[in-house]
């Protein structure tokens, strides 16, 4: 599975997204169910799934799913479609 | 004193007649319990002198999976089934089919009960343990009345699927939670029956309130209460009943309780009143719990599922990774991805994180109590469970 296709999985996952729901550049503030449990929540599901640990910093400072792409980017992830 | 077990009442009816006109107190056991029936046996023989003759005693595990012995006396379930009698309009019924354990409270007094007080015809069955005998019966029904437990729905459309029953013009629910959503499928196989919702448990010997389905729209409404009963809550929330029909003592691991007039007995139940006198169940008080500081009420959360389920469901208790007390979600039979989507739609719009189950798991079947309830301590035992999501923390 590409990574794009797995990180869309762990938020539809994590947020109880409706696919139709998902974007790449939905924000925080839209995603109900992005609370601090949800932060913490994310954080593992990256960990399991790309195998990067974020620091809480970086957790709480996500502030879209873009965010996420743009850390694991910088971190060798490969997100090309 | 002595005991009857099922398996005898159902070879020789006349045995159970005879039991209950004979003085002596006796205990009405499935051959299930019979591993539990020499300590129903000692434990009768330390009854007080005046229970001792008249009252009968059944076993019960109720959701707990602890024995507990019920004892009534005679005249009062007697009472009972002639005030449900006139409640639920029953003088049109000429015969009731058994689906249950004849030994679970609610089909005893209920079914067997009636069926003797009112001189009509009781059909043994061994339900959908056996659904071409059960199928046949109902076939062949005539002004006919059944009990089910709610779990029981998603068997009726598993085995008779597509088969109308109009000769049943009753359908009972009680032990576990009304199917309100079902009712639907229950009424596509019973076309011409009406159905209630008949609340109680087996301390109550065992009804407490009643309610006919269109009465209400949600599972959680169980009615008004039966004339001779009073509901009220505990300082806990828990619903707590006087009935004139009830239980005059208990023995569990602890002992004999006699129960009293003036004491309120607790239902295993958290429960309110609403605006219109009727009351409304919130949950099992044990199935209360809190995980991150929030109060999960499991009851809840499983009416909510039905929303979205109509297979059946059960919640069991697990620790999350770490070590926080949460619930898993069974579903059977498997569900279609769709189908799980819904289910995570309802989570996710009606309650906080805290709520959501740590998995959503499937199998075939879900594991039953000898009294027709799901065995969800068991449920983890189940092998080949397969998982169709889980929270990551």
């Amino acid at each position: 599975m590409e990574n794009r296709d797995k990180l869309r999985r762990l938020v539809l996952d994590v947020f109880l997204l409706d696919p139709s729901e998902f974007r790449f550049d939905l924000r925080r503030e839209e995603v109900q169910t992005w609370d601090s449990l949800g932060v913490v929540s994310l954080a593992v599901g990256v960990q399991e799934t790309f195998g990067y640990h974020f620091t809480p910093e970086e957790a709480t400072g996500i502030k879209s799913i873009q965010d996420i792409v743009d850390l694991l980017t910088a971190r060798g992830v490969r997100f090309d479609n | 004193m002595y005991t009857l077990t099922e398996s005898d009442a159902l070879r020789q009816p006349e045995r159970l007649h005879e039991a209950w006109d004979r003085p002596e107190t006796f205990a009405f056991i499935s051959e299930k319990n019979e591993d539990v029936g020499e300590w129903v046996r000692r434990s009768l023989e330390l009854l007080p002198p005046e229970i001792q003759e008249h009252h009968f005693a059944l076993l019960t595990s109720g959701s707990t999976g602890q024995p507990k012995i019920i004892i009534g006396p005679k005249k009062r379930s007697e009472a009972l089934v002639e005030t449900l009698h006139e409640l639920q309009d029953s003088h049109p019924v000429e015969q009731t089919i058994l689906a249950l354990p004849l030994s679970y409270s609610y089909a005893f007094v209920n079914q067997w009960l009636w069926s003797r007080r009112f001189h009509r015809h009781l059909i043994a069955t061994r339900g959908f343990a056996q659904p071409d005998e059960l199928g046949h019966a109902l076939d062949s029904a005539r002004n006919a009345m059944i009990c089910l437990v709610g779990v029981q729905v998603p068997l009726l459309s598993r085995f008779f699927e597509g088969r109308e029953f109009p000769g049943v013009i009753r359908v009972h629910f009680a032990g576990g939670r009304f199917p309100q959503e079902k009712l639907s499928v229950v009424a596509s196989h019973f076309p011409e029956a009406q159905i209630f919702n008949n609340y109680g448990c087996a301390e109550a010997m065992p009804r407490l309130t009643l309610r006919k389905a269109e009465a209400a729209d949600e599972a959680t409404d169980i009615g008004q209460p039966l004339p001779g009963v009073e509901l009220s809550t505990d300082e806990t929330g828990q619903l707590v009943f006087r009935s004139r029909y009830g239980a005059v003592g208990i023995i569990d691991e602890k002992g004999f309780t006699p129960v009293t007039p003036e004491m309120w007995v607790g239902t295993g139940d958290l429960g309110a009143q609403t605006e219109r006198g009727t009351w409304k169940l919130a949950g099992r008080a044990s199935e209360v719990f809190k995980r991150h500081g929030e109060k999960v009420s499991l009851y809840l959360l499983l009416t909510a599922v039905h929303r979205a389920w109509h297979g059946q469901a059960a919640f069991y208790r697990e620790a999350d990774k770490s070590g926080e007390e949460g619930h898993v979600l069974a579903l059977a039979p498997s569900p279609k991805e769709e189908d799980v989507r819904a289910i995570l739609q309802v989570f996710r719009k009606d309650f906080a994180r805290a709520h959501w189950p740590l998995r959503i798991e499937s199998m075939g079947t879900l594991p039953l109590l000898p009294n027709g309830k799901v065995n969800a301590a068991g449920i983890p035992a189940v092998p080949d469970r397969q998982v169709h999501w889980q929270q990551r923390i």
